[in-house]
């Protein structure tokens, strides 16, 4: 589509001759394009397949799906690892639709994290069906699937298309409906790997043990296929979450067009609170360039509300353009693969040209051919950030992708540091499925589908004394060498497997008469967030909480239009209780072990903007929250702050907590509200300066240990944010507003993280920049 | 820290105290004075109970239950003796289903020619499986019908779990004809009884009252309790109950049998007659149903069952093309509830396609239409629809 790229192009160069534009992009590079690698279909298909592969188009492979072919054939797990729209779904539907032509008993269970993915996927294969004869029946099961429809599923669906979830609450407990299933299962396909990580994935990795002891007991053992997003450890990951060895297949061979990437960085508007202009609307404005030039762009939001805004905002300035409402659309999750096949029709018909998606769309959904992406806001990690900018410039084309950051420290670093973003590669996804809480609620889940026989194994450990445990409690029994289930309930119906959706707090707007969830706050953080009176702020609008039913997890809001905001003293207590490892240094010292932590919040100050005046207090009367976890924690001797007025140090580890909780969760990959940042002048257990990270999920997955690992780079980050930061004293961007910190606040972080990043001469101190440099 | 501590301190004991268990102890036998049956998986536990034919049980005797000939009650029709029946009843670990529940209590009854003869198999320990699923199997053969209430959706497919777990091979009751009693007895008393349930039949149909009856919530806890303590005077209410729930089952039968027999003549309920009318309709048997239709529309004195069952019978006679005799009893029926609008729309269409009286088809759509208005029913947009087709022919016919 030759126009296509002229109109890419040409926005380009505008954009370039664009000097207020061209101010605020701190970064521009141009991937250049590059040319397919491929390999011949291979003979061994049966010719049903060959046809059908013809008949689309397709006459040879990608390299990367022969070797899945070839890999899959030698009877290998494999990790199909290659950027979106590279043809990953061919990876295993070949390999599954040829076992299934050759064999019509032989079964296949797809896992997809969405039920959008399992739609499309079941649309597709049902396309294939029909032109392979119509022997392969696939189904979807899911929450959704009515009754007599499960019953066919159990006894005739060739390819059974489901959510983990609904494996582990539906498909396992119930295995014995499902025995035809198991007894032929030759293939378990996981599709988009990557997301199976923390807790979920954590959760996930037990449910595949629990998936390997039924298929065990049916007498099958069948082989994984499975895909994922670029990450830097796809063969660890795969093998953490299988529990087993895995083939990574990462060589793609797909081709690529030329893409053009420029990071742009909104102005700052009010520098002493460091506040910039909002990324929506510097979105927007790029946006519209590129639709005015008829370029198809596709727009990443990270809420739905923005995503409506957005919209509203690029309706109205095309339509005084004459440009119909058509043109411009919303996609969100939940939508149904009918409107989404729509969209697609109609962006490749030139119907439309402008998608405005949250995140729902980065995932493998095929939306067709875009050829730029505007991102809102950094979208949380390297590995989404690549599969949104990936979303334009899905054939041969060239693209541009254009991430609009906002003023966050995450997002200030990223678009500060490019070269992080670009050398660095894509996170690590990292899962611990030993995590207590997490194995034990999938040992009784286990236990309850078949009982555990002694000296069996569980992935790779023993359960045993788990189990004995569990017996003393009476939920098991103990008969000879069996553990059985005693207890009347259903086990699974307890557990989340994504445990943000039972243990948070729902946030639900009453303004206009009608109920309507806007957020969600964890369990730990509701008392601080949530409390009566408080005034929480979502999406800029400011809401002020009349109702808290702690009990039902329910937190009743209205919105208002206030000129303050409140802020709620959490007093935690954190205790170490076991120190797993330590590392002690003349300056510093690091450890990561168990803590307990307890948190109250008191009372609340209401805190007029601009002036910051406290112009009233409430109180806040809530149950004390205990929270059992692990931690990562460094603190620095008490010799090196001897000259230290108080409150200095002060400012320093409350600037320094601002800044590492943030840099913490780019670090491993989650999100800054899965952790808990405190810092205590003198910690009774260090009896030092002490900052700590904790993790707020119980008995912790992993995220501490591999803080305690990055401790020197986690540093050497924040004191680059602190020196990029262009604001004078301190704003939320870096080491947090002025207000907590002090006027002194930057000066004073940096200085405590370099003393405990080096051993502190004077002279090294001195090579911290200065702010004002 | 090693593991254990750290669980305790992770998942803190739900309940301090737990029961003293005591050795295998041979109370079990006092209390309940089964007997422990070798297999060749081990050691099983059967208690059996023989009760003879001249016993009563709520309203008759077991000799009269014996006695019948039954046949309706199985789609199949056929004419069946109750020496090929087993009655089946499970007291199971838990209600939520899935593979963690187990049948720990399996009940059977069957007739020998001087007996009653209920044997209950039990589970001792969960090592003793594979034992009563064995013995369970042995009772199934030479059975070629199994009676239960509520199987098809409970008892059945959770046995049917435990011998495919079990790994066995036995066939169990996988081919066995099966009539569930609860689907019969909902046809006849859905409408009469506030519950359907087994305890609520046998009060209102079967004249049994039981005492110190153990709710079935309480089964499973006090099962669990057995296994801690080896109490085996906790088993003793559950046996009892076991025992009553499969001798009930056996007079209710009977209770569904000769309703089904009943005449249109001879019956006294209007539920029942209704039911039979259905039942006689199914069977395309029109001019029988009509009959029972008529005997509930005269026996009852529910106002409600009483339009149901005249507008089934003029659905009847409609699809019979006695429009004339259909026509009455609408009338009949809008007499007693004007607002009837389904009721109205078929006069409508009555006197608009066979009477071809446009007049009286225009004025029945308009009443009907302002009701319909007036309620906001779905109805509103067919009746205008009809109303303009009726002025439509008007005008034609005029013009």
């Amino acid at each position: 589509m030759p126009l296509m790229t002229v109109g890419v192009e040409s926005v380009l160069e505008k954009i370039e001759k664009n000097p207020r534009f061209m101010s605020n992009v701190t970064f521009r590079h141009t991937i250049p394009a590059q040319e397919g690698v491929y390999e011949p279909i291979p003979p061994f298909l049966p010719d049903k397949l060959q046809e059908l592969l013809m008949q689309k188009g397709i006459t040879k492979l990608y390299s990367h799906q022969a070797a899945a072919l070839n890999g899959v054939r030698e009877g290998r797990d494999i990790v199909v690892v290659t950027p979106t729209a590279s043809g990953k779904t061919l990876c295993y539907n070949l390999p599954v639709t040829q076992a299934l032509l050759d064999d019509e008993e032989a079964r296949a269970l797809y896992l997809f994290p969405t039920k959008a993915l399992a739609q499309d996927q079941v649309a597709e294969l049902m396309e294939w069906s029909d032109k392979l004869g119509g022997k392969i029946k696939t189904y979807t099961y899911d929450g959704d699937t009515p009754g007599d429809a499960r019953i066919a599923i159990r006894a005739a669906g060739s390819i059974v298309v489901t959510n983990p979830d609904m494996l582990h609450s539906g498909i396992l407990p119930h295995h014995t409906k499902w025995m035809r299933l198991f007894e032929n299962l030759k293939y378990v396909v996981i599709d988009e790997l990557h997301i199976y990580r923390g807790v979920f994935g954590s959760h996930v990795a037990n449910v595949l043990r629990r998936l390997d002891r039924i298929c065990r007991f049916y007498g099958a053992s069948p082989q994984f296929i499975c895909t994922s997003a670029t990450i830097a450890n796809p063969k660890e990951h795969g093998e953490a979450l299988l529990g087993r060895p895995v083939t990574v297949i990462d060589q793609n061979g797909a081709p690529r067009g030329q893409k053009d990437l420029i990071f742009y960085n909104p102005p700052v508007v009010n520098k002493p609170l460091g506040i910039r202009r909002s990324a929506l609307l510097e979105a927007e404005a790029v946006a519209h360039e590129l639709i005015a030039a008829k370029v198809p762009t596709i727009v990443f939001t990270r809420s739905r509300l923005n995503t409506e805004v957005l919209v509203t905002y690029l309706r109205k300035s095309f339509q005084k353009l004459g440009q119909p409402h058509e043109t411009i659309r919303a996609y969100r999750g939940g939508y149904l693969p009918k409107q989404r096949r729509q969209i697609e029709q109609d962006l490749r018909a030139g119907k439309v040209l402008g998608v405005v998606s949250t995140n729902a769309l980065e995932l493998g959904i095929d939306i067709g051919s875009l050829q730029a992406a505007v991102l809102t806001g950094y979208p949380g990690t390297i590995a989404s950030t690549w599969q949104q900018l990936g979303r334009a410039g899905r054939s041969k084309d060239s693209s541009l992708a254009v991430l609009v950051a906002n003023s966050s420290p995450l997002n200030q670093f990223m678009i500060q540091n490019p070269s992080y973003f670009m050398d660095r590669g894509a996170e690590f996804a990292r899962i611990n499925p030993n995590n207590l809480y997490i194995l034990v609620s999938h040992l009784k889940c286990a236990a309850f589908e078949l009982p555990f026989v002694s000296g069996e194994k569980f992935g790779e450990m023993d359960p045993a004394e788990i189990l004995d445990y569990l017996a003393d409690q009476m939920i098991l029994r103990k008969v000879e060498d069996r553990w059985y289930w005693m207890s009347e309930n259903y086990p699974a119906v307890d557990i989340s497997l994504r445990s943000a959706s039972t243990e948070n707090f729902a946030i639900i707007d009453t303004t206009d008469g009608t109920t309507k969830v806007i957020g969600e706050v964890d369990r730990f953080s509701a008392p601080m967030l949530v409390h009566e009176g408080a005034i929480y702020i979502h999406e800029s609008a400011q809401y002020h909480i009349d109702k808290l039913d702690w009990e039902r997890q329910k937190a009743y809001a209205r919105e208002v239009d206030v000129d303050y905001y409140t802020d709620a003293n959490l007093d935690v207590e954190l205790k170490v209780l076991d120190v797993f490892e330590r590392e002690e240094l003349p300056q510093v010292k690091r450890n990561w072990g168990e803590v307990m932590v307890v948190a109250k919040t008191h009372m609340y100050k209401k805190i007029k903007f601009y002036t910051h005046e406290n112009i009233g207090w409430g109180q806040i009367s809530l149950p004390e929250q205990e929270l059992h976890t692990t931690a990562y924690w460094f603190s620095i001797p008490r010799e090196k702050i001897e000259r230290l007025d108080g409150g200095v140090l002060q400012s320093a580890l409350l600037g320094a907590a601002h800044l590492l909780g943030q840099i913490a969760s780019l670090e491993l990959m989650c999100e800054p509200s899965d952790l808990g940042v405190t810092a205590q002048i003198r910690s009774p257990f260090t009896e030092e300066p002490t900052v700590y990270i904790y993790e707020k999920y119980p008995g912790g997955v992993g995220f501490s240990e591999q803080l305690f690992e990055a401790h020197g780079r986690l540093l050497w980050r924040a004191l680059s944010i602190i020196k990029n930061c262009p604001c004078p004293s301190g704003c939320p961007s870096c080491v947090g507003p002025v207000e907590e910190v002090g006027m002194e606040g930057k000066v004073h972080t940096s200085w405590f993280l370099k003393g405990v990043l080096t051993h502190g001469s004077d002279e090294q101190t001195a090579e911290i920049p200065t702010p004002t440099e | 820290m090693d593991l254990t501590s750290k669980l305790r301190r992770f998942l803190p004991p739900q309940s301090s105290q737990a029961p003293t268990a005591q050795e295998k102890s041979s109370d079990l036998d006092f209390y309940l004075r089964g007997q422990e049956v070798d297999t060749p998986f081990g050691s099983g536990y059967v208690v059996e109970e023989r009760w003879p034919l001249t016993k009563r049980h709520g309203h008759w005797s077991l000799g009269e239950v014996l006695e019948a000939k039954y046949s309706a009650l199985h789609p199949s029709s056929d004419e069946f003796s109750l020496e090929e029946a087993l009655f089946l009843d499970t007291e199971t670990t838990g209600l939520a289903g899935g593979t963690g529940t187990y049948a720990f209590l399996v009940g059977l009854g069957f007739f020998t020619p001087t007996h009653f003869v209920v044997k209950q198999l039990l589970m001792r320990d969960y090592n003793e499986e594979l034992a009563l699923l064995y013995l369970l199997d042995q009772e199934l053969q030479g059975k070629n019908y199994i009676v239960s209430f509520n199987g098809k959706t409970f008892d059945l497919p959770l046995l049917q779990t435990r011998f495919t777990i079990s790994r066995l091979g036995l066939e169990g009751a996988a081919n066995k004809k099966h009539i569930d009693l609860l689907h019969m007895s909902r046809r006849f008393w859905k409408h009469k009884l506030p519950s359907c349930s087994l305890g609520s039949l046998e009060e209102h149909i079967l004249g049994i009252h039981r005492i110190d009856d153990i709710p079935g919530m309480e089964i499973p806890g006090r099962y669990f309790e057995f296994l801690q303590t080896r109490n085996g005077s906790l088993l003793q209410d559950i046996l009892e109950h076991n025992v009553t729930d499969i001798v009930s089952m056996a007079t209710l039968l009977y209770r569904l049998q000769t309703t089904t027999e009943l005449e249109p003549d001879e019956c006294d309920c209007s539920f029942e007659a209704e039911a039979l009318g259905h039942l006689s309709l199914i069977k395309g048997k029109h001019s029988l149903a009509l009959q029972y239709l008529q005997a509930s529309a005269q026996l009852t004195e529910d106002n409600e069952q009483y339009l149901r069952v005249m507008r089934q019978a003029a659905a009847i006679l409609k699809r019979l093309g006695q429009y004339e005799r259909a026509t009455h009893l609408w009338q009949k029926i809008l007499e007693i509830s004007p607002d009837d609008l389904g009721t109205s729309e078929e006069m409508a269409k009555y006197y608009e396609h066979k009477k071809k009286d446009l007049a009286s088809a225009e004025q029945i759509t308009r009443r009907a239409l302002a009701l319909a208005w007036q309620k906001r029913s779905p109805k509103v947009s067919a009746l205008e629809h009809r109303l303009k087709r009726i002025e439509r022919k008007a005008q034609v016919s005029t013009s």
